[in-house]
């Protein structure tokens, strides 16, 4: 139960775990049932900022942790953090083209969840070799490339929102099956290894609960 | 205690009304909705691959069966195919979406029309999996020694239900005349008929039978709101107090809240959920994906099968196209009777040999429901 198709597996489940979870928040909850309004978008946004904004920097921080036996991840580590380290930028200007005040995205503070899940991630990425983030990567990508754009068509519909204020949602994240491609080739540069295996899944949960708390606790 | 006992499903039945229609015929049939052809018609025929279907209307929009009585039918195929008759039968489970009445249940109007005298019955109205529903209980009652001859029976005569008059004239039509998607792609996916299989403690005499290894069925309606429904709606279908909260019947009509409709966008969220509730029984060891020879999976649409397929293949969780057996794009879409009328082709395929293994997968969209009966071939 170590080789990639079975990691793979069983970060299918948790997944799927995950959307469920989310389904039963009260913003999403907004968001599918067409009662989401425009202060829940803009909260929304806020929330997710702040852990936009430190996804490359533990990132980062991961892939200094990777020793030399392991250049290939480290490399891809890097090439992602840089890829996305200005994603928050977009959000900023998607709250602002939204009708939002720059100024109360910038300085909105971390809710509960964020805290929690960020203070996580940086713990993971401060180990050596932490290869259990890939377990964070396949959640946080995930969202990214499947939950993101239905989110944005969601948001934008309801909401009557110009294309430019939901372009974090709608285009930030790649497609379904390059997502998984990808991530296949990442797993097979640390798998099979049992111990790593477990980490990796472990980590996708503990990453999952995390994030789940942090869009719960976004409240308009 | 009575020690419980092994299952076998010893007979197969199906019932299919009329003459097979063709893609180019099936709207004409149903009837054109404000005189017009539908323009999402030939996009919802493309993703489902159904070829040709069959209707319990004539083409003048006249029921030729009940949908009690085209189950009937479809039990009496299976008891006859595994050497008995009605007056064998003791305990018949039947399903539908949609019976002949809103009140009383489906079972008892298939034992209506099917006679053979008292009988202890169940009904079980979801969408497909229904069907499912119906086999466990089947199941367990001859497992328990409560029954020798059981039958679980499905059918469906959703046809009526897409008639030009139940859209006409409510606000599922907008101003130009066109039909809501929600509406439109289930006219041209659904149709009707009925299947059923026979349960019994010991296998047939003579042929092959199957031993029901396990039925595992799973809902996830705590986290999705209804996806496939009537009753409701399309604005209101998530408020709980909204379903059938009219003023009368008439209103209910003009407010699209009779036709049955299906959310797409949800949909998409509820297939993931599907597949993930299979690839954590593959976790589980409950099924293993090598050991199947066989698999029999009822879904409303081809192209939904393939992006299950790439996920599928990546989690080795994928059981080989080549052993997939499907007559959805000959027989249609015939909801909770499609997985009996595709056993029914299946075992007389001459396909199935002694000690392969049968996988039977049910979804059902209506609120995020899933089945799996796995089978294992005798004799």
């Amino acid at each position: 139960m170590n080789d990639v198709s079975d990691v793979m597996r069983r970060l299918a489940v948790v997944f799927t775990e995950f959307e469920g979870r989310l389904e039963q928040t009260p913003l999403i909850r907004r968001l599918t049932r067409g009662r989401f309004v425009l202060d829940d978008y803009q909260a929304f946004l806020s929330g997710l900022r702040q852990q936009v904004k430190d996804g490359a920097l533990w990132m980062s921080r991961a892939a200094s942790n990777i020793d030399e036996e392991h250049l290939e991840l480290r490399s891809i580590l890097m090439r992602h953090a840089v890829t996305e380290h200005r994603d928050f930028r977009l959000l900023e200007a998607d709250y602002v083209a939204s009708g939002g005040e720059l100024a109360a995205i910038q300085g909105a503070e971390k809710n509960i969840g964020s805290e929690a899940l960020s203070a996580w991630m940086f713990h993971e990425a401060s180990k050596p070799n932490p290869f259990g983030l890939l377990g964070a990567m396949w959640i946080i990508e995930g969202l990214g490339s499947i939950k993101a754009a239905e989110w944005g068509a969601l948001a934008r519909k309801t909401l009557d929102l110009p294309e430019h204020a939901v372009r974090f949602l709608l285009y930030h994240g790649e497609n379904d099956a390059e997502h998984i491609k990808e991530f296949e080739e990442m797993l097979g540069l640390v798998l099979p290894d049992a111990e790593t295996a477990e980490r990796i899944v472990k980590t996708a949960r503990v990453t999952a609960r995390l994030y789940a708390l942090q869009i719960e606790e976004i409240t308009a | 205690m009575t020690e419980l006992s092994d299952v076998y499903i010893t007979g197969t039945g199906a019932f299919l009304p009329g003459a097979p229609i063709p893609v180019a015929r099936m709207e004409d049939h149903l009837g054109l909705i404000g005189g017009r052809a539908s323009l999402l018609g030939r996009r919802a025929l493309r993703w489902n691959g159904v070829e040709t279907r069959h209707y319990a209307l004539d083409d003048q929009g006249r029921a030729t069966h009940s949908n009690a009585g085209m189950c009937a039918l479809a039990v009496r195929a299976a008891l006859d195919d595994a050497g008995l008759g009605p007056e064998d039968l003791t305990y018949l489970a039947a399903a539908t979406t949609q019976g002949d009445y809103l009140v009383p249940g489906h079972a008892a109007n298939v034992h209506g029309e099917l006679g053979a005298g008292p009988l202890e019955i169940a009904s079980f109205q979801s969408v497909c999996g229904s069907s499912l529903m119906a086999a466990k209980a089947a199941w367990l009652s001859v497992r328990a020694g409560e029954h020798a001859v059981a039958v679980a029976g499905a059918s469906e005569f959703s046809s009526r239900w897409f008639r030009p008059s139940f859209y006409e004239g409510t606000a599922l039509v907008d101003e130009k005349g066109r039909l809501r998607a929600e509406a439109d792609y289930l006219r041209f996916t659904l149709s009707d008929g009925a299947g059923a299989v026979v349960m019994e403690p010991r296998p047939r005499p003579e042929g092959l039978s199957l031993r029901v290894k396990f039925i595992d069925l799973v809902s996830l309606a705590d986290r999705f709101d209804p996806c496939m429904w009537a009753g409701a709606s399309v604005e209101r279908r998530t408020d709980p107090l909204a379903t059938w909260s009219f003023a009368g019947p008439a209103e209910a009509h003009a407010q699209g809240a009779v036709a049955l409709l299906q959310d797409f966008e949800l949909l998409k969220r509820v297939i993931r959920a599907w597949v993930g509730v299979y690839l954590g029984k593959v976790d589980d060891g409950r099924i293993v994906p090598g050991e199947i020879d066989h698999l029999l999976c009822h879904y409303s649409a081809r192209s939904l099968r393939e992006e299950i397929v790439s996920l599928l293949e990546a989690t080795a969780g994928m059981v080989p196209e080549a052993k997939w057996f499907s007559n959805l794009a000959s027989v249609g879409n015939i909801g909770s009777a499609s997985i009996w009328v595709m056993l029914e082709e299946f075992m007389r395929s001459g396909r199935l040999k002694p000690g392969e293994q049968v996988l039977c997968v049910v979804p059902e969209s209506g609120r995020a429901f899933v089945g799996f009966m796995l089978l294992e071939a005798l004799g």
